[in-house]
């Protein structure tokens, strides 16, 4: 029998505003169809660090007045999470829960450091975006929303999660660069459900925590269908291509 | 639209009607519960022998409300009423609130509600301290809500602060909690407030000035009673030593429910209860309210969840079995349902063609026909079933 995976949910009450801590859920459900169990570990804020390390890790989205007391705490338990990223350990950060990870923050009451385990940092936008974000990626095209009020800027030598089909990611817009990929953490303003309405991108985190996983003997069938139908619908409404089963 | 033209012309008459109650205007504000809360003070204070003005609750927005008051205003822009109940919207309410001075404002509470549009509840509390900061006599309070206790923290000596709540064993029962943004840590107690001492099934005991009353509530829901106790808190405040507590159990009692809010209706032959969902709090607190094992369910998500994502934090697994999911978001809420756990029998975003064929079912085994929608769902439902 294969351990149990444990995917570490950072915060799960904090970070859920958008519904992205659910993303590991997500992959639990999608590991528990490929026949690995899983569980999700909800670490508590105040909590200290597992003793050993997660099989996976989900940073969800807060609102800015939490942040600075959530980035304090976080920094407790910097060490741990170095190491883990440093061993490999897939992680998803969404929104607020990216930022955080990067060098600094700028909020309106001025700027905070971040923990500096991501390189770039969070700088106030002009406008909030709220809106849907669709990004051309290794892991085909990516569709959600995006809500925020600032710009995320990756240095030249950092690569990004995809390029901008439509929305403003990390805030070049079109073309443009969104997210961050550096090793095995991801990054992206696409918040809420990413992994549920792009599984790809689930399988892909899954198959660096799981050796041996094969997305295409996961019995995802109907939901999946699902998925793309989401998708879809969005895409219609930005007139871009369908996707076809 | 006339409202808007008036608006246009006379841009005081809003707040010079409003202004004109002799016995004063009341606002009712907050996330949600505002609809049900503000038909139970109205019921209360027609018992006391009050004649009421109040806003139909879907024109909860400035050009509705002069609408409304264009109906009922005589020819020297008096309105024959003696107070004014208002419920408001907390966007448009704190938009209009500098121009009005409302003797009491009732805040319900503070949800995580409508993402898009209000970004966070920081920024709803703040609506909320506008609206609140009008208020000439009281300000009627949630105790059980944190961001709404900071809120009348803050407030001027001046006003009153009137408090309700529930009680230690009530908030117990419901593991979830109530739905607040924020619960404040502590109970009051009967000597401070109006508390909510008993809820069961479609009853409730409520004391309330020194009394402790049984009310009937009107559908299943520990929020129907929190919303009962504000109306009750928000009477007592109006009327004073008038306030009798007997009479406003019963007139609490007879108040139906609102659509969307419990009522049950006959459709084509079929009883049907309609659930709205205004946000992902009322969405958990209405699904933990359900009958469980229902046989027929039916999901509507709409085109005003600009965001699916809002839906996420909802744990829909109750629901069990979903029998048809449908509206403009339909695979959004597969999607989120399936995750959960959830049985979805078919998934039809056309809603018209989807409620024809829920209500050609037959009557199920257990249960009645449960439709579960968002807002603009329900208004596509209604205009579809011929539902006033």
């Amino acid at each position: 029998m294969s351990p149990v995976l444990g995917i570490l949910s950072v915060f799960p009450e904090l970070f859920n505003v958008n519904g992205d801590a659910e993303n590991a859920a997500v992959l639990a459900a999608r590991s528990r169809w490929s026949g690995r169990s899983a569980r999700v570990i909800r670490l508590a804020l105040g909590e200290k660090a597992p003793e050993s390390a997660p099989g996976m890790i989900v940073i969800g989205s807060t609102t800015d007045a939490v942040l600075p007391e959530a980035i304090a705490a976080l920094r407790l338990l910097r060490a741990s999470l170095a190491e883990w990223i440093a061993a490999g350990v897939p992680l998803l950060a969404v929104g607020t829960g990216w930022e955080l990870l990067s060098d600094s923050i700028e909020l309106p009451s001025g700027t905070v450091d971040g923990l500096g385990l991501v390189p770039g940092r969070a700088v106030a936008a002009d406008t909030r975006v709220a809106d849907d974000l669709v990004i051309a990626s290794a892991f085909g095209r990516l569709t959600g929303f995006e809500n925020h009020a600032r710009n995320y800027e990756l240095p030249a030598q950092t690569q990004g999660l995809g390029s901008i089909i439509y929305g403003r990611g990390n805030g070049g817009g079109v073309g443009a660069s969104e997210g961050l990929v550096l090793g095995s953490v991801i990054g992206t303003h696409l918040h809420g459900p990413v992994l549920a309405k792009n599984p790809a991108l689930a399988d892909h985190l899954l198959s660096i925590a799981l050796p041996g996983y094969d997305s295409r003997t996961v019995p995802s069938g109907r939901v999946d269908d699902f998925a793309r139908a989401a998708r879809n619908v969005i895409a219609t409404r930005l007139e871009l291509a369908l996707e076809t089963a | 639209m006339p409202g808007l033209v008036v608006n246009r012309i006379a841009p005081g008459f809003l707040a010079a009607t409003l202004g004109g109650f002799p016995d004063g205007l009341v606002v009712v504000t907050g996330s949600s519960g505002k609809s049900t809360t503000t038909k139970m003070l109205v019921a209360i204070l027609e018992a006391h022998g009050k004649s009421i003005f109040t806003n139909p609750s879907t024109a909860n927005i400035a050009q509705g409300l002069t609408s409304a008051l264009l109906e009922r205003v005589d020819l020297r822009g008096r309105i024959d009423a003696q107070i004014g109940v208002l419920e408001m919207d907390e966007g448009h309410g704190a938009q209009i609130a500098p121009s009005l001075a409302p003797r009491v404002v009732l805040l319900t509470n503070v949800m995580t509600d409508q993402i898009d549009r209000f970004h966070d509840s920081e920024k709803v509390a703040a609506m909320l301290a506008t609206i609140a900061g009008r208020a000439t006599q009281s300000v009627v309070v949630n105790a059980d809500d944190g961001m709404l206790l900071d809120i009348v923290a803050g407030q001027h000596t001046a006003t009153e602060v009137v408090r309700f709540g529930v009680s230690r064993s009530v908030l117990d029962a419901n593991p979830r909690g109530l739905g607040y943004t924020r619960t404040a840590s502590g109970r009051i107690d009967p000597t401070e407030g109006t508390v909510v001492t008993g809820v069961n099934g479609r009853s409730a005991t409520v004391s309330i000035a020194g009394e402790s009353v049984e009310i009937a509530l009107p559908a299943r829901g520990t929020h129907y009673a929190v919303d009962a106790a504000g109306a009750l808190s928000a009477a007592e405040a109006v009327l004073g030593n008038s306030f009798d507590p007997a009479t406003a159990a019963a007139a609490v009692s007879a108040v139906e429910p609102v659509f969307g809010r419990g009522e049950v209706v006959t459709v084509r032959g079929q009883r049907v209860e309609f659930v709205l969902v205004q946000n992902p709090a009322s969405f958990q607190l209405n699904i933990d309210s359900l009958e469980r094992g229902l046989d027929q369910i039916f999901v509507a998500v709409g085109s005003d969840v600009r965001d699916p994502s809002y839906l996420w934090p909802v744990d829909s697994s109750p629901l069990g079995r979903v029998t048809i999911v449908s509206g403009s978001k339909a695979y959004e809420m597969a999607l989120q349902l399936s995750y959960q756990g959830v049985m979805i029998g078919t998934v039809n975003p056309d809603l018209p063609a989807a409620l024809d064929e829920f209500l050609a079912l037959p009557a199920p085994e257990k249960g009645i026909k449960t439709v579960v929608f968002t807002a603009d769902s329900m208004r596509r439902s209604r205009a579809h079933l011929g539902l006033a």
